[in-house]
């Protein structure tokens, strides 16, 4: 017990004795015996008073008889100041006035004079052990009180509020959040099942019943349940409802529970699920409005390779009746203008193919692969170099550019931009074309580049829509019909991808792109 | 000498015009004209019936043609017991390639693109001799 009395912190006592000689004989026993213990001395009853008032000591060692102020009175002056002072009595007497009047003040303990150690000790320890256990007690209620207030604050905090029922005797504990997320005072109302069961919606009620019975059932797993609070304001509030069982041997079932309220998450959910939703149904309606233009392209489309295509054809096949038999006409104005319109016939058709390469770039269906861009623009240039050997034209085409894509549209777009490099240096004496890739804000854009004819910037807008040219037709050995880059234009467009240029004029242009990195396979076309 | 024949199945007058006036320049052979798929079928059955058929040197099929189209009759001529080896080139503004491979597969001489020259008939015309 002196060792734990040290560890609940230090014990101080007062030992009043007017005799010389015994006060130090006793004290000096008392330092040796206890030297945790912090001992004040005094002659008598009023320069103990003195030294109580100034520290308090727990425990004070009095002798009865003495003079000045004798140790009854000084004791009730003691136990005026502290009730919980604890007084030994050191008494000659053992006269039962005395002991009344001593245990009325509140002296409970007192040793016999002449002293004898063993007894004083005995008193001693059993004193020290008591104030000890009191220390103990009131350091745990204070532990106790401080984690309640900790815990209440966190269930605050979170709006859990927890509860405890026991099954046998129908008692049931609430938490004060669990009143606040009922809308009630803490304490406000008597906590019983029926209580409890009566703050859920009526519709919530049997979910509530059936947790409480499952969690009963030795073999459940742990669900929660998320059932309506019906608050006296009546506003509704949503509680994840938790339930476990608790079997304490000697005791009944006990169920404890948490009520977490989680109606702004709830909210936040549905809001969430609504939005997606929301965004599904416009994707959808967006995906069926696209698959509808595809599918009008395509009928449009077949409209202009079929329908159109047959009286186009029956048209040239007229102007060749009229060439052919009116050929020894003698007005020469039949012939040429029979042979204009036959001109005429050929734009037509070229117009119509033109706008049919077009068109199926939207409606084909994507092949994605990995395809190596540096190749197929090597074998290119290999073939445009093969084509006119007498040019002098340096490629640079940069190594290992690799995407993923169509390989036969990449290919198409590479050899449409190529041939224009090829084509727009020819006026050069040393041509210069480029292929190469650079990082734009962590996008790769690629790239071809050449010094030859260029463009006037203000034109850069007409560059990529189809039929619109900036040169004029027999400039470059140039008899297109304009839709080159309107079909780069488009692959670049089917890979998720931007185009732009940027031109001078004798100085060269170049065309850039971008391409989504993973582009999606297939068709826009509804499946049949 | 008996007569030979070029049947041409064509619905649009035009084009009927046209083909005739080619197939006029580019060779003797009389022509029998067929305005759709059912009247070259009943016309081909005619002339099965009084062996005759054999007198067409070239059928020039039009693709797109009402009731029954140039496709089904080409699959009819194709299985037919005595008709199968009749000579058919198609005559088309339409570049489907489907349907392309598809009379490939089915035997035709040639897949013209309208309009129809001389030169090309009289091409298709000395092929089909040649097989005779």
């Amino acid at each position: 017990m002196k060792e734990e009395a040290g560890e609940a912190g230090e014990i101080s006592m007062l030992y009043v004795e007017d005799e010389a000689d015994a006060r130090q004989m006793v004290a000096r026993m008392l330092t040796m015996n206890y030297p945790n213990l912090t001992i004040y001395n005094a002659e008598n009853g009023l320069a103990a008073l003195e030294i109580y008032r100034r520290h308090t000591p727990e425990i004070v060692l009095t002798d009865i008889n003495m003079p000045v102020m004798d140790g009854i009175r000084m004791s009730r002056e003691i136990k005026a100041i502290n009730p919980e002072a604890r007084i030994i009595a050191v008494t000659a007497h053992s006269d039962t006035s005395y002991l009344l009047s001593a245990i009325e003040i509140g002296v409970h303990h007192y040793v016999l004079k002449p002293l004898n150690y063993q007894e004083l000790f005995s008193v001693l320890d059993k004193v020290l052990e008591q104030i000890t256990l009191k220390r103990l007690v009131a350091e745990q209620h204070r532990r106790l009180a401080q984690s309640e207030r900790q815990l209440a604050g966190a269930q605050r905090i979170a709006h859990l509020g927890s509860w405890q029922r026991d099954i046998e005797s129908g008692t049931m504990n609430w938490s004060d959040e669990l009143y606040r997320i009922c809308g009630l005072e803490p304490g406000s109302i008597p906590a019983s099942y029926q209580a409890f069961l009566e703050r859920f919606h009526p519709e919530d009620r049997e979910s509530v019943t059936r947790s409480m019975l499952n969690a009963m059932n030795p073999g459940h797993h742990p669900e929660h349940e998320f059932c309506r609070v019906l608050r006296p304001d009546a506003s509704l509030r949503v509680v994840r409802l938790d339930v476990e069982s608790v079997r304490e041997p000697g005791s009944g079932q006990t169920l404890i529970g948490t009520c977490h309220d989680v109606t702004e998450l709830k909210e936040a959910e549905v809001q969430v699920r609504s939005l997606t939703e929301d965004l599904e149904r416009r994707v959808q309606q967006r995906t069926s409005l696209l698959q509808a233009s595809v599918s009008e392209l395509e009928s449009f489309s077949y409209f202009v390779s079929h329908d159109l295509r047959a009286p186009v054809a029956r048209l040239e096949g007229f102007c060749t009746a009229l060439l052919e038999d009116c050929g020894v006409c003698g007005n020469s104005n039949c012939r040429q203008y029979a042979e204009r319109a036959r001109n005429v016939v050929q734009q037509i058709k070229q117009i119509m193919d033109a706008f049919n390469s077009l068109t199926h770039l939207a409606r084909c269906t994507l092949m994605i692969q990995e395809t190596d861009l540096s190749a197929l623009a090597r074998d290119i240039a290999e073939g445009l170099a093969g084509s006119r050997p007498e040019r002098h034209v340096e490629f640079v085409i940069a190594e290992g550019v690799c995407v993923r894509g169509d390989r036969e549209l990449l290919k198409k777009a590479l050899e449409q931009l190529l041939n224009n490099a090829w084509r727009f240096t020819s006026k050069k004496e040393r041509g210069e074309i480029e292929f190469g890739r650079f990082d734009q804000e962590g996008i790769p854009v690629y790239f071809v580049r050449d010094n030859g004819a260029g463009f006037n910037m203000k034109y850069a807008e007409k560059l990529f829509k189809p039929f619109q040219t900036i040169h004029t037709p027999g400039e470059f050995a140039w008899s297109g019909t304009g839709i080159g880059l309107a079909l780069v234009h488009g692959i670049v467009l089917r890979h998720g991808g931007r185009i732009w240029a940027e031109g001078e004029v004798d100085r060269g242009a170049t065309f850039y792109f971008t391409l989504e990195q993973n582009p999606e396979s297939g068709s826009y076309l509804k499946e049949a | 000498m008996a007569h030979s024949y070029i049947l041409l199945v064509e619905d649009n007058p035009d084009d009927a015009f046209l083909a005739s006036r080619i197939i006029g320049k580019a060779c003797r052979h009389e022509i029998l004209m067929a305005r759709d798929g059912e009247e070259a079928h009943d016309l081909l059955l005619l002339m099965e019936r009084d062996h005759t058929f054999h007198q067409i040197k070239l059928v020039l099929l039009d693709l797109k043609l009402p009731k029954i189209s140039g496709l089904e009759l080409l699959e009819g001529i194709r299985s037919s017991e005595k008709l199968h080896g009749l000579r058919v080139a198609i005559l088309t503004s339409s570049d489907n390639e489907t349907d392309q491979k598809k009379c490939r597969e089915l035997g035709v001489v040639d897949y013209i693109y309208k309009p129809m020259t001389v030169d090309r008939l009289k091409s298709v015309l000395s092929r089909s001799e040649a097989h005779e």
